[in-house]
């Protein structure tokens, strides 16, 4: 994280940013968690961090948002500077004259949501959740192309043309928290309509449903009310909530944490089982959750994922390239086959707009099936 | 004969009732008595044939002086600062009819300990928990003392006991668990701070107010008083927060919306019973001093989960903006209105409301409400014809007229009125009118533009909702008004208990 100490913007290591208390002396902060150190930027008097990626690269980008920032009007500096730059991006940067500014690109690829505290001035996080843990009253979105712009002496909003929609679905499939509202729309209640879907185009006969923690169980909800079939937990994990430093080591991390996942025996013992899972990447874990189950006792294994087939055609880079897509290479028999399961169905990515319930998504890293 | 009327105070809320009143079928001369020069009041002034003068209208012997040689018959203030200074006693002692409350009737506004404790003893419902104190270190003892202290002490508003201009109010609230350790530090801090600022002004006892933190949508009632029946005007929803998503400090309100006789997110039920919860509080003041009270009143309302409708504050005079709304929704003419006040018919009066929602969005300089000095001096331009083109009406505020120019004093300079058939409609086009005004020097003129968007109304309708469901889930199990708490030691607790022992010991 960085803060404005003063006149200076200090760095601070990641660690710190579990006790803000120990900096901020009632000036300003950026954080960022998901990013990584690669998405961090230091231009002149600005640190910025940012999510996504813009057209003309991050330390291009962070060098006109420094000379927009400290211009006369930055809210609207810094609207000219998104809306030519093309991308898919989302940043908060933080200047030395106590400047806060947030935005999103023109087409909304990332969210941002704006928390208010008391008669306090305010926050921005990519995720509603953050700002209501930390105590902020969530106020609604920053809009594509919409500049937020916080100082020690006002709030300003600036918007830049926005283009068409290219809000991105993986945050409602994977990436958000289920207790966030991005854009207005609540992630659990689309992952609820994910798994209701999902039992309408891909019904099994078992005995019990179960998801794999923690992104997949509103899915397995919906699924277990739409089939009608028990919904149970399946799993206990050892570590937590799985989210850490970039999502694409997340990803490859992930295998190596859900191994920790371990199984409730009793739930899945002698039963025909629904297991329901977000995504599949290259189906470590889905292989080695399969096998697990069988050793408590699971028989049939319906395995049903709560998206289409992944492509690797992500233009945020937040899915591995094609060829580490077990997906884009294998037929769902064949997959069922390596991952040890008696089936395996994907959800169709018409299915997918539909849980969305609205246009504007960017669906490129899902392949379309008719 | 013309009728003779003065007016005390040079804001935004001045302005409006100025224009109303030069605006009457009656035949009356306007006179203005305010601390700046303000274009629109004088211009109000002028069309009456009326005399405009720059003086201290917390002055009382000044006023008075005014109020004399212009031979005035009815006087009509403004703002709270010369209701607290004893302007309406020396006007009345002279024989010259005000509408606006005596000093010690407008304490309903200057101590919020008073009125507080006024409505305990009086067991006027809609009412918070609440503790004042002398001094810093009175408040502090107090908070320091955690253990033994009730759980609502947890979650609190820190005020200052005095109407200190909309300033001062904090919240602090312990759901704020990643900032736990500075909020005691921040409680500290920020009583300190108040302690003095309150003493600055010298003629309060208590300083410091401590009140239950509550949650739910806000709104004033107005009112007016002739000291036997009290009449409201429809709802209106003023919205304190400084910036665009309720975000910053606390101003004196930088817009206001009405849409009729209610507001989207209030029932009929609710608003009669704040017009209850006002109206038992004048009364409950006038029964404490023996004194009628004639003037405007309001009180900042919340609908919140343990009481319903909910007292916040109390005014006394119109709210500013929310008295801008007040008089463009009033059908009924304004001098007829006053006269009716003091004559003491208003319960003869028929009060008329237009349907129109009104919008009303403060344009204050950047650096407002907490860097004044860089909000002051600089120059106003208005492009008249954005403004008619729109039908918009502007109401000027902090400003000083001089050598034909309008300059900032920093304060919210102006507040732009549009007015349509519902709030979204209105609230647009206000806002394509405050573009319409900016600051001749180049410096920044804010204004928020989320007043009364579809997007604010249907927000507050939802928080109204959820309040809703929850005060009547109260309400049904006989459970209104009342916060258990256990305390170790103590057992089950109703801290209500605690505070009408309070108030009934003195």
């Amino acid at each position: 994280m960085a803060v404005l100490d003063g006149s200076e913007i200090r760095r601070a290591p990641a660690g710190d940013a579990d006790d803000p208390a120990d900096g901020l002396p009632g000036h300003a902060g950026i954080g960022a968690v998901v990013s990584g150190d690669d998405s961090w930027f230091d231009v002149g008097g600005v640190a910025l961090a940012g999510d996504g990626v813009p057209d003309v690269g991050w330390p291009e980008f962070a060098a006109a948002v420094e000379v927009a920032m400290s211009s006369r009007d930055p809210a609207s500096a810094i609207a000219d500077v998104v809306g030519r730059t093309g991308g898919h991006y989302s940043f908060v940067a933080l200047s030395r004259d106590g400047i806060l500014a947030a935005a999103r690109d023109p087409g909304g690829s990332l969210p941002l949501e704006v928390g208010s505290m008391g008669f306090d001035m305010g926050a921005v996080a990519s995720e509603s959740a953050a700002l209501e843990v930390m105590g902020f009253e969530h106020v609604g979105p920053i809009r594509p192309g919409e500049v937020l712009v916080m100082d020690p002496l006002a709030v300003e909003r600036a918007t830049a043309i926005p283009r068409d929609g290219s809000r991105c679905s993986f945050e409602y499939v994977y990436n958000a928290r289920h207790d966030s509202v991005m854009d207005g729309m609540s992630v659990y209640a689309v992952r609820e309509r994910i798994g209701e879907l999902l039992a309408e185009e891909a019904p099994a006969d078992a005995d019990v449903v179960v998801g794999i923690p923690e992104t997949s169980l509103p899915v397995a909800a919906g699924y277990s009310r739409r089939s009608g079939i028990p919904m149970a937990l399946g799993f206990v994990s050892s570590v937590g909530r799985v989210r850490t430093a970039g999502l694409q080591s997340a990803l490859d991390r992930i295998a190596g944490v859900q191994l920790k996942l371990n199984v409730i025996g009793s739930s899945v013992d002698g039963r025909d089982v629904v297991l329901v899972d977000d995504s599949v990447v290259r189906g470590t874990t889905l292989r080695n959750v399969v096998w697990n189950m069988r050793r408590k006792g699971a028989r049939m294994i319906h395995v049903r994922i709560g998206s289409p087939q992944l492509t690797g055609d992500c233009p945020l880079r937040r899915v591995p390239p094609r060829d580490e897509l077990i997906s884009s290479n294998l037929s769902e028999d064949e997959i069922a086959a390596v991952v040890g399961a008696d089936s395996i169905r994907f959800l169709s990515s018409d299915g997918l707009r539909a849980a969305l319930g609205a246009d504007g998504f960017c669906t490129m890293c899902w392949r379309d099936r008719p | 004969m013309k009728l003779t009327i003065m007016g005390i105070g040079g804001g935004s809320r001045e302005n409006a009732i100025a224009e109303a009143l030069a605006s009457s079928s009656r035949d009356v001369r306007i006179f203005w008595i305010s601390e700046n020069a303000n274009p629109g009041i004088r211009s109000a002034v002028e069309r009456t044939g009326g005399e405009y003068a720059i003086a201290d209208t917390t002055d009382v012997e000044a006023v008075a002086r005014l109020a004399r040689s212009w031979r005035i018959e009815l006087a009509v203030v403004g703002p709270e600062e010369p209701l607290f200074r004893g302007v309406a006693d020396e006007l009345d002692r002279l024989g010259i009819a005000v509408v606006g409350a005596r000093k010690e009737l407008a304490v309903l506004e200057m101590s919020k300990a008073a009125m507080r404790r006024i409505q305990w003893s009086h067991g006027i419902p809609g009412r918070l928990l609440f503790r004042a104190y002398r001094s810093y270190a009175d408040a502090i003892a107090d908070i320091e003392a955690q253990p033994d202290a009730p759980t609502w002490t947890q979650n609190v508003v820190l005020k200052p006991a005095r109407q200190a201009g909309g300033k001062g109010v904090k919240v602090i609230e312990d759901r704020q668990a990643y900032l736990h350790g500075e909020k005691a530090a921040f409680k500290v801090k920020h009583a300190e701070w108040l302690d003095g600022y309150v003493a600055g002004y010298g003629d309060l006892g208590e300083r410091i107010l401590v009140e239950e933190k509550v949650w739910g949508p806000e709104y004033t009632v107005q009112c007016i008083s002739d000291g036997h029946s009290v009449r409201c005007f429809p709802p209106v929803q003023d919205n304190k927060h400084a910036f665009d998503f309720g975000m910053g400090p606390e101003t004196g309100g930088m817009g206001s919306y009405s849409s009729g006789r209610l507001l989207p997110f209030l029932t009929g039920a609710e608003y009669d019973r704040s017009v209850e919860i006002v109206t038992s509080m004048v009364k409950a003041i006038e029964a404490e001093t023996g004194l009628r009270y004639v003037g405007f009143v309001a009180g900042q309302m919340m609908l919140t989960e343990v009481e319903g409708p909910t007292l916040i504050e109390m005014y006394a005079r119109l709210g500013d903006p929310e008295g801008v709304n007040a008089m463009a929704s009033m059908v009924t003419d304004p001098v007829d209105l006053l006269e009716s006040a003091i004559e003491g018919r208003l319960d003869g009066l028929r009060m008329e409301f237009s349907d129109d929602a009104t919008v009303v969005e403060a344009l204050a300089p950047r650096g407002y409400p907490e860097y004044r000095d860089l909000a002051a001096g600089h120059p106003v331009s208005v492009d008249r014809e954005a403004l008619s083109r729109e039908g918009c009406r502007i109401y000027w505020g902090s400003v000083h007229e001089e050598g034909g120019s309008v300059v900032t004093r920093g304060s919210r300079a102006a507040e732009i009125l549009a007015t349509g058939a519902d709030p979204p409609g209105a609230s647009a086009r206000a806002n394509r009118c405050a573009g319409a005004v900016s600051l001749a020097d180049g410096w920044r003129l804010m204004h928020r533009n989320d007043i009364a968007s579809a997007d604010m109304i249907s927000r507050a309708v939802r928080t109204a909702e959820r309040v809703r469901a929850l005060y009547r889930y109260r309400a049904e199990r006989g459970i209104l008004g009342r916060r258990l708490d256990w305390i170790p030691g103590r057992g089950l607790v109703d801290p209500a208990d605690d505070i009408m022992r309070e108030v009934t010991a003195l």
